[in-house]
């Protein structure tokens, strides 16, 4: 499946290295994010945030290239600040003022006029929910609100990326509901790239179209969250009662459709291909020798599995 | 041709689209993102936008420093039988030092925590990747610090000028006898004001939590003085006089204001001149980074 987009890609890691002393946070990076809307995902210390704070131009690369949206993150910086929008993990907006006047503030310093400031601020501001809101300080907000108040100022300039790190931490189950479907639209309906940070599986799954896991600061897997499923690949089956003597049963029936079985590692029966006329097979021998079918399922690998495999987590 | 109902040429009412949308006007060059930083960093310390609770002590401060100046303009005004000029009532020298104790008050609360706040409320983060550069910051976070102390020292010695001008007998002879003042009055607040721009913004980047900035500004332009008399006393020499950071500037500030008051010497202005550019260094490598660690 084609997911690019046109235009150079959000972000493009050549090379890039970076250390804290003796900690090795990005190691000979190479990447490039040019989905619509890309999961950044990873284990502590993998690297997101200091692949986020590079490409931001909070930290430095040691070697190698980031670049921005077709922009070097270093030499052109003025220019990635202008066109990017960020929504950092910690808080980071004044708490004496309110989300009205960080809004009108920062899009005034990003370089909109006063008129077009409070225009744009007023419809951020309604978009993530918090027009009603928006005069109390940000003090006295929930942290759903602030979260909200943090979308909000990465917006309110009409950047062409949204960095967003960890977007729904801290919200209860509506508040994380809505900044899910909030954070969608951005790059469904408003074409703004999004890269987003996060240790949820399904928020990335919800919100992006492609999906990057980072390990111990190296490139671990690079996939679409959506994968077609070849309607007449792989499958594996499962019947009640004696797996072996109903697949010593199958393997014949299909051998004359030219489908061959074998065992799969979890003890599934696994058929290389699945034409209707194969599926027909399988029912229809279950059928006669009255077992169940417990499952039949494509044997391609879901996303969940990759990830999984990719973070380590199996001590990998 | 029908006259077309009135109704349907003109509309009563029209429905706005406020969802979000793309921004695609232009932006503004960065001279004007800046200066709108620097607005709103005025803004902050004077508590305007906040809680009246805010407002209560950089304005009575502000009033503290307006009240001498005020008071002499007003008392030629008022009263016909009082023939004396404000600038024979008190001098712009003696202005100056008088006004010196409110604006180490005001410094102490308003000038470190420019700094400090944005650190505090890690917003440095947003700022240097979205919206300004480290100079920029530090350019706009000065100038605001400038605006606001040149409020406490410049205003009051306009003030007087002013007044001194409206109280004359003929305005116009006393502008044409007396306006070489005027470069000199702002030349003596520059004195004054960059000085303690600098040290409060020095001592403010060094520390995220407003009241040790608040301390460590108080303890320099307090125990100082204390150190410097000491020292004064002990040698029984003037040259250590030179290096009080409280007294020191309004003294350059007063010999340039009033030729008649002794120079404080050209340690002074050697010490003067370390603290501004040293600071400014120190605050600059501070930043210089670009990061908001």
């Amino acid at each position: 499946m084609d997911i690019e987009t046109a235009g150079p890609p959000g972000l493009e890691c050549v090379q890039v290295s970076k250390t804290f002393g003796s900690v090795t946070a990005l190691d000979r990076l190479s990447v490039t994010f040019s989905a619509p809307a890309t999961g950044l995902l990873g284990a502590n210390g993998a690297g997101k945030s200091t692949l986020l704070r590079t490409a931001l131009g909070l930290s430095r690369p040691d070697s190698g290239q980031l670049r921005v949206l077709g922009l070097d993150a270093v030499a052109e910086r003025r220019e990635v600040r202008r066109r990017v929008g960020f929504m950092p993990e910690h808080p980071c907006l004044p708490a004496d003022l309110s989300a009205q006047d960080v809004c009108v503030q920062l899009a005034r310093m990003r370089g909109l006029g006063r008129r077009d400031a409070v225009r744009r601020t007023s419809e951020v501001l309604f978009a993530v929910g918090l027009e009603e809101e928006r005069r109390r300080p940000v003090g006295s907000y929930s942290l759903g609100m602030q979260q909200r108040t943090k979308l909000a100022q990465a917006l309110v300039h009409g950047p062409d990326l949204v960095l967003l790190d960890e977007p729904t931490s801290g919200l209860d189950p509506a508040g994380r509901e809505e900044m899910l479907t909030i954070v969608r639209r951005l790059s469904a309906d408003l074409g703004i790239r999004v890269v987003a940070s996060s240790h949820v599986l399904e928020d990335i799954e919800r919100t992006c179209d492609e999906v990057v896991v980072l390990r111990a600061g190296t490139l671990a897997a690079q996939r679409p969250v959506l994968v077609e499923q070849e309607l007449t690949g792989p499958v594996d089956v499962l019947v009640s009662g004696d797996v072996g003597e109903f697949a010593r049963a199958l393997e014949p029936l299909l051998a004359p459709l030219g489908i061959r079985i074998a065992p799969t590692a979890t003890g599934d029966i696994g058929l290389d291909r699945s034409s209707d006329a194969a599926l027909d097979v399988v029912r229809d021998l279950a059928a006669a020798r009255g077992v169940g079918l417990q499952h039949l399922v494509p044997a391609a690998r879901g996303l969940e599995d990759v990830v999984v495999d990719a973070m380590g987590v199996h001590g990998g | 041709m029908a006259e077309q109902p009135q109704a349907e040429a003109a509309p009563r009412a029209v429905l706005h689209d406020i969802r979000y949308s793309r921004y695609s006007g232009s932006l503004r060059p960065r001279s004007t993102a800046v200066a709108s930083f620097v607005a709103s960093s005025v803004r902050r310390p004077l508590g305007l936008r906040r809680s009246a609770g805010s407002k209560v002590w950089p304005f009575l401060l502000l009033a503290v420093a307006y009240l001498p100046s005020l008071a002499v303009v007003a008392v030629p005004l008022l009263v016909p039988q009082v023939t004396l000029q404000p600038t024979q009532l008190i001098s712009y020298a003696t202005l100056l030092t008088t006004n010196s104790v409110v604006l180490l008050a005001f410094v102490a609360t308003a000038i470190p925590s420019m700094l400090t706040r944005d650190r505090r409320d890690r917003v440095l983060s947003l700022y240097f990747a979205t919206a300004v550069s480290w100079l920029e910051y530090l350019v706009g976070t000065a100038l605001a610090a400038l605006s606001l102390l040149a409020m406490i020292v410049l205003g009051p010695l306009l003030v007087l000028f002013v007044g001194s001008i409206a109280t004359a007998d003929d305005p116009g002879r006393w502008v044409a006898d007396n306006i070489g003042d005027l470069p000199r009055i702002v030349l003596a607040a520059a004195v004054v004001v960059l000085f303690h721009t600098v040290l409060g913004l020095l001592v403010g980047s060094l520390t995220s939590r407003r009241v040790f900035a608040v301390g460590g500004y108080l303890a320099v332009v307090l125990v100082a003085p204390v150190v410097t008399v000491l020292l004064s006393t002990v040698l029984s020499d003037d040259w250590p006089l030179a290096l009080d950071p409280a007294s020191g500037p309004v003294r350059l500030a007063a010999s340039v204001l009033d030729r008649a008051v002794s120079g404080p010497g050209a340690l002074a202005w050697v010490v003067w001149a370390v603290v501004v550019v040293g600071g400014s260094a120190v605050v600059a490598a501070r930043y210089s980074r670009g990061s908001d660690a």
